[in-house]
């Protein structure tokens, strides 16, 4: 090249390369070292927490340790110990001579083997060779060869062995044999001296797991033994994946149920499963704030979900999600990414990991409150979500009726058909050639009438299904056929606005409707409204009926008052304002009984019926449950309106105060309202029409002609796992992905999202939910519309951040069954009674007046009028399996008056003054709710109630005393049925119990009330332990002397066969001698000697 | 500008091979050319001066007594092979420990990627589907561009330049070479990777790769312009086109290449000769059916039942 001088030399043969070499060749062992490195601990990252963890939970249980040596200090002072430790070390002392004797035996014969077995020549050594040679001669084929090797081996066998004994002797072994006889005889002295050691540790072992077992149980935490085991397992651990692999069917790996679930979450989460309690403070450095790596360390928060959920059963990810094969990063292992289908759940949402299992519950924990995923769940069908949307499990009602309606048919004209076949072998049997021939068809013809007989039967019986499901359906809102009879017809559109600005606790949700929306949509409802006549009533007593809306109960469900003045419940509706919009002769029909209907519904002919068919067929107007039969066609007819509100069993006069009071309720008149006379204009029906269609109103309300509509939403059972991609963020998916601003700019939607505005990237099935919920329309967002029906129908439910939450979760974990089927929460046994019997308990909202888990508030109990009458709320039903005999409760249940004719009261505590109303359960949910009872107390089912021992005379005088004893005078608090005395009286009647309730629990309720019922007005103690018998604690009569049975038993006995005489002899004898004390102070005649007295 | 979206695709680890390709490629090629540039003023000075020529052997260097006039291949090639094996180590090293397989989610054959997109040495071929029917684009194509590579030692007659860059003496190779891989496949498979989103429709860079974007576009097939709409005469009128195409097209790269190559031309035979200008004939329909299509929406101008061109 002319630009460049020449070199002198030829650079290729003459320049060196080494220094290429070198800084190549270094930065290729770099990347070697680099390589091993990323090898070791850059894919490994969870090596650098188990290597943190050894360092924090070491430090962790030394601090423990001293703790806890202070509490085992003062465990092992207490004589208890003491003695057991006595006992311990007499025990040793006295075996110990001869234990070390033997101890020394035992190691010279040890020694002896020893030498007998090791060492060329020595035993070990010449079996193995003879078994080796015996193999070989078994093995040779030829004759000859197997001699000549036989004589071999035995001339081997023949050789004597010199063994070098321990204590220095030399013994010489004749032969193999004897060497073998020598070695064998050893081993047997061996074993008889170790099985003698062990008889005589036996006892010593024995006291000392006493003493300790006795320091673990009295130890709050664990003992420093037991910390010291942790710490030097923790000292000596070594970096490994710890991983549980689950793998249900391995033996057929094509099966694509089998459960294969392989966690490596504990790798870093060392401290899931630790005995001790870890918290990230716990585990932080001492003076820092909880990092990265404490926060991994924790303990799981609640062990008893663990101790259900068995990691080595469950895992990890099928409750928790993520990618629990994934090790390399903390975001791969939590699924954290894009290309990971199933991310872990987020705090706020844990529980959606109990929906993917307990799909089948609607109250996932039976004995706690509080739970998200169940309040979601109860949300789900309250706020009337199925309405719109299917769900598995929700709602099925109109599905099997629209189901069975078809077999219905398709049975009827099964039943034509064979009829009509019949004929025709009649008619071919008269004509046939041969008798045979003719007897063959008439046969033919007689099976298929007999066939049509069965047929008849199942039509009866599935007409009986018929009638539960027509009698379990319900719908979230009210029955718009009866619009013209209920409602201020000016209100209508009003309330179509905006129900929120009317009632803003109500669950009708708000649409968004135009101007002409609404009135298209009033007219079609208000002119397919049913125009029969109502009954008049006159005026009632509206202070009355205030008193009486808040005695009866009607506030477990419905409220009043708006905002901060509200009180009641909210499972129904607030009726702060209902004097705007109802007509009074309907409430007075409503509050009286809620399911009465206008008209009955046949479902088969799909309209209403009215007198006019009655008419025609001759028929009285009736129709109820009892006459549910359609007259044209002898179907199940629909006789109630779809509401769960229950009869209160209110009379007449009753029913009017408590409307008239209603009436009173408004902050405007009803005449205020502008005229919507246009409600009546023919034209705007179809409109309406098509409108209530295409919004779905039908999904919670009954509307004349659109009962058979399906439902218009997206099914969501399994909403969770449906690919993200497949959730349509229409033009704000840009901004979910990548986070940034927050589409939701309405201040009152906003504030319902329950992590606040979005900061973050919020492009997955959280994000989407709880912004759908929040503002259900956000996704047309900027979108162009040409006409109103492309818009989202989803109307804002006007959700709490809570609720939100609690609908999120419940959807997030709303999945396609991931694992075997066998890890579906799916019981036979009398959990599927549990299971089964809340979906009905929360239906009708049973939790608004009663107490079913352990610290569950009912709504009463909130309720300023209870806070000092405990006693007047209505009974806590933990253990109600238990008291009552089932077939009482079905009883009960069907008309809790117990009574036929005088219904206006409650059959068991007339003294209360709420009422447990009639909610004409189904067959099918009556034997729900009983079997829910009696598998909730874990009762057998059937119960066959055990016989009641009748009582001596001597008997009976002494349980006399002991009922009446002023000691625990039960007449008091207990109704007699005198209406005097049942004006105080806080307990039921005695009579009421044979036949009802159980006598274990009876004598169970007679030791512990408290334990049963906390917070009961029963006394406690009245009963005290005394030679193996439970004996009366206050003063007994004389009788009793040498009487050796439970007082308790004899006193259920007696109460089980009260007579009412023999109790108004009693209560007669008693009023006696409690008059003079009612005159005097009522709170000292109670208290018995327990001390305890009755509160009021 | 959409810079994050430029930044995501660009960032993808499926991507960093063609990232690195496209500079490693402007610069081999310019280090080709340079030396080619080199060599020819070098050939046009030797040419003009024999006596040079004599004392030149090793190319570009001029002789020097004492220099060896031929080098052994080991140690002097082998040692700097040796050495370019160790830096390639070097650095698929720490590309392999940087970063990972770029693997995605399992596979769900109810939902698809969007926009599914093929290994990015196969983005040429899936560009080409665009314009071709399957049939000619998966499989007649790829077939044709490997026949073609082996055909090119049998067809390429001119002695000269083997073994040093040089340009002037093998233009027609080196210019063909370059319009094929550059021009065609590199410049397809950077079409499939940075400009098809989602829906494989045209997103120009910084564009955001929207889901939901529309686009109005009609494609029409050359027939239906004409408004043939019989499938026969259909068959015919493209034949018809193809035919021209190839006619035309020959004529005219038959003079150019009688004009600018002549010695080549006389070297070649007519199997040869035909073999080239077949081969050379496809492969500039390939941009022209892409030209078309985007410039005048025509999507075939062959049809028959069998294939669409």
């Amino acid at each position: 090249m002319p630009e460049k001088p020449i070199p002198e030399n030829d650079p290729i043969v003459t320049k060196s390369l080494a220094p290429h070499y070198v800084i190549c060749m270094v930065i290729l062992m770099a990347t070697l070292f680099w390589a091993l490195w990323d090898e070791d601990f850059g894919q490994r990252p969870w090596k650098a927490f188990q290597h943190e963890w050894k360092s924090r939970y070491s430090a962790f249980l030394k601090t423990a340790r001293t703790q806890s040596a202070e509490s085992q200090k003062e465990i092992e002072n207490s004589p208890d110990y003491q003695k057991l430790k006595q006992d311990y070390e007499d025990a040793s002392k006295s075996a110990e001579p001869r234990i070390n004797e033997l101890r020394e035996k035992l190691r010279e014969v040890g020694a002896k083997i020893l030498a007998v077995q090791d060492g060329p020549g020595h035993f070990t050594d010449r079996r193995a060779y003879v078994t080796a040679a015996t193999y070989d001669i078994e093995t040779t084929s030829s004759a000859s060869s197997k001699q000549s090797m036989q004589r071999d081996l035995d001339a081997y066998k023949a050789k004597p062995s010199t063994v070098e004994m321990p204590d220095g002797k030399v013994q010489t072994f004749k032969d193999f044999a004897a060497l073998e006889d020598a070695y064998n005889e050893l081993k047997n002295e061996r074993t008889q001296m170790s099985a003698e050691l062990g008889e005589l540790l036996k006892p010593v072992t024995e006291k000392k797991e006493l003493m300790d077992s006795y320091l673990a149980d009295h130890m709050v935490s664990l003992t420093p033994s037991q910390l010291l085991n942790l710490q030097n397992s923790v000292e000596s651990l070594t970096p490994a994946i710890r991983q549980i692999n689950v793998n249900e069917h391995a033996a057929n790996l094509e099966r694509e149920d089998s459960a294969q679930i392989v966690d490596r979450c504990e790798s870093c989460h060392l401290g899931i499963r630790e005995p001790v309690k870890l918290t990230a403070a716990a585990m932080s450095l001492p003076g820092e704030k909880p990092d990265e790596f404490a926060r991994a360390f924790t303990s799981h928060p609640d062990r008893d979900l663990l101790r259900i959920h068995d990691p080595e059963k469950f895992g990890c990810s099928p409750c928790h999600q993520g990618n629990g094969r994934a090790t390399t990063s903390v975001e791969k292992a939590h699924g954290t990414y894009e290309h990971w289908l199933w991310p872990i759940f987020r705090p706020g949402n844990y529980e959606a990991g109990c929906q993917i299992c307990h799909s089948a519950d609607m109250v996932v924990v039976n004995n706690d409150v509080g739970w998200v995923v169940s309040e979601g769940k109860d949300l789900f069908r309250q706020r009337g979500c199925m309405g719109c949307h299917r769900y598995e499990g929700y709602d099925k009602e109109p599905e099997d009726l629209l189901s069975i309606a078809q077999e219905i048919k398709l049975l009827e004209q099964q039943k034509k058909d064979n009829l009509k076949q019949a004929d025709d072998f009649m008619a071919q049997a008269d004509k046939a050639a041969t008798n045979e021939e003719a007897n063959h068809l008439n046969d033919r013809a007689v099976a298929l009438k007999v066939e049509n007989s069965k047929l008849d039967l199942r039509i009866m019986q599935l007409d009986r299904t018929t009638k539960s499901l027509l009698q379990d359906m319900k719908k979230v809102g009210p029955n718009l056929k009866d619009v013209r009879l209920k409602l201020n017809k000016n209100w209508i559109p009003v309330w179509l606005k905006k129900p929120t600005d009317f009632r803003p606790t109500t669950k009708m949700p708000n649409f968004r409707l135009n101007d002409e929306q609404i009135r298209a949509i009033a007219a079609f409802v208000w002119q397919s409204g049913l125009t029969d006549p109502l009954p008049k009533h006159k005026p009632g007593n509206a202070a009355h009926g205030k008193e009486l809306f808040e005695m009866r109960g009607c506030l477990a469900c419905h409220s009043i008052g708006e905002s901060d003045q509200m009180q009641g419940g909210t499972f129904a509706a607030n009726l702060t304002r209902v004097g705007e919009k109802a007509n009074y002769d309907y409430l007075v029909r409503w509050v009286h009984n809620a399911r009465e209907r206008t008209r009955p519904y046949c479902p088969y002919e799909k309209k209403d019926i009215g007198p006019e068919d009655y008419k025609k067929k001759g028929l009285p107007y009736v129709f109820d449950l009892d006459h549910s039969k359609c007259p044209n066609d002898g179907h199940e007819l629909q006789v109630q309106n779809m509401t769960v509100m229950p009869s209160l069993r209110l009379s007449e006069t009753d029913a009017e105060d408590i409307a008239s009071y209603l009436i009173t309720l408004k902050k405007k008149n009803p005449s205020d309202y502008p005229d919507a006379s246009f409600m009546d204009d023919p034209k705007l029906k179809e409109e309406g029409k098509k409108w209530v269609k295409f919004y779905g109103c039908f999904g919670c309300h009954e509307i004349s002609g659109l009962e058979d509509e399906g439902r218009i939403g997206t099914e969501l059972t399994t909403e969770g796992s449906k690919p993200v991609e497949r959730l349509d963020f229409a033009l704000l998916t840009e901004v979910a992905q990548r986070g940034g601003k927050e589409p939701i700019t309405d201040p009152e939607d906003l504030a319902r999202l329950p992590e606040g505005p979005a900061k973050e990237p919020w492009y997955d099935h959280k994000g989407f939910f709880e912004h759908k919920l929040a503002e259900p329309n956000i996704w047309d967002q900027g979108k162009i519309f040409s006409d109103e029906t492309e818009k989202l129908r989803m109307p804002n439910l006007h959700l709490t951040k809570e609720q939100i939450r609690a609908l999120t979760t419940f959807l997030v974990g709303s999945q396609e069954f991931p694992l075997s089927p066998s890890y579906q929460y799916r019981p036979l046994d009398y959990r599927k009674d549990i299971q089964e019997g809340w979906w009905v308990v929360k239906k009708y909202n049973c939790m608004g007046c009663h107490q079913l888990i352990p610290g569950q508030r009912t709504i009463l109990m909130g309720l300023a009028r209870y806070q000092d009458a405990q006693e007047q709320l209505p009974p806590k039903l933990l253990t109600e399996g238990a008291r009552v005999d089932p077939q009482w409760l079905l009883r009960f249940l069907k008309n809790p008056a117990l009574n036929d004719q005088d219904t206006n009261r409650n059959g068991i505590r007339s003294y209360l003054q709420v009422r447990m109303p009639t909610f004409s359960f189904s067959e099918n949910e009556l034997g729900k709710l009983v079997r829910f009872f009696q598998a909730l107390s874990r009762q057998p089912f059937p119960y066959i109630p055990e016989e009641v021992p009748v009582l001596t005379a001597k008997e009976t005088e002494m349980a006399r005393s002991l009922f009446s004893s002023t000691a625990a005078p039960c007449l008091k608090c207990h109704a007699t049925g005198d209406p005097a005395h049942d004006r105080t009286a806080t307990a039921p009647n005695f009579l009421q119990a044979r036949g009802r309730l159980k006598p274990d629990w009876m004598e169970q309720w007679m030791l512990d009330p408290q334990a049963i019922s906390p917070g009961t007005s029963m006394p406690s103690g009245l009963f005290k332990r005394e030679n193996d018998h439970w004996v009366f604690s206050g003063p007994t009569p004389p009788s009793f002397q040498g009487y050796d049975k439970d007082h308790t038993k004899l006193l259920v006995d007696y109460i089980l066969q009260l007579t009412p005489e023999e109790q108004r002899r009693v209560a007669s004898a008693m009023g006696r001698s409690s008059a003079a004390n009612r005159s005097g102070s009522s709170g000292s005649n109670a208290s018995g000697s327990g001390g305890h007295g009755v509160s009021k | 500008m959409d810079w994050n979206q430029l930044w995501q695709i660009l960032s993808a680890p499926d991507n960093v091979p063609i990232i690195a390709m496209i500079p490693l490629l402007a610069f081999y090629i310019y280090l080709g050319g340079k030396q080619a540039l080199a060599n020819d003023k070098l050939i046009t000075e030797l040419e003009a001066n024999p006596a040079l020529a004599k004392t030149h052997h090793r190319k570009t260097w001029p002789f020097r007594p004492g220099w060896q006039k031929e080098v052994h291949v080991w140690p002097f090639l082998l040692r700097v092979e040796f050495l370019a094996a160790i830096i390639v180590t070097i650095i698929l090293m720490v590309w392999s420990i940087t970063l990972n397989a770029p693997l995605e989610e399992p596979a769900n054959p109810n939902l698809t990627m969007n926009p599914a997109k093929a290994p990015w040495y196969f983005l040429g071929l899936q560009e080409m589907l665009v314009y071709f029917d399957p049939w000619i684009a998966g499989v007649v194509m790829p077939t044709l561009i490997i026949i073609g590579l082996m055909v090119i030692p049998y067809i390429d007659t001119n002695p000269l330049g083997s073994g040093y860059y040089t340009w002037k003496q093998r233009r027609f190779a080196i210019s063909t070479f370059l319009f094929g891989f550059v021009i065609l496949w590199v410049s397809m498979i950077f079409i499939g990777t940075f400009i098809r989103g989602p829906g494989w429709q045209w997103f120009w860079p910084g564009q955001t790769w929207d889901h939901n974007r529309l686009i109005y576009e009609v494609n029409r097939d050359l027939p239906d312009i004409f408004g043939i709409s019989s499938n026969l005469w259909k068959g015919i009128f493209g034949a018809a086109v193809v035919g021209a195409y190839f006619l035309i097209g020959g004529l005219i790269v038959n003079g150019l290449f009688r004009r600018s190559n002549p010695k080549d031309y006389k070297r070649m035979s007519l199997l040869q000769y035909s073999i080239m200008m077949t081969f050379f004939l496809i492969m500039v329909a390939l941009p022209i059916k892409i030209l078309i299509r985007h410039l005048f929406h025509i999507k075939y101008v062959w049809i028959t039942p069998w294939f669409n061109i």
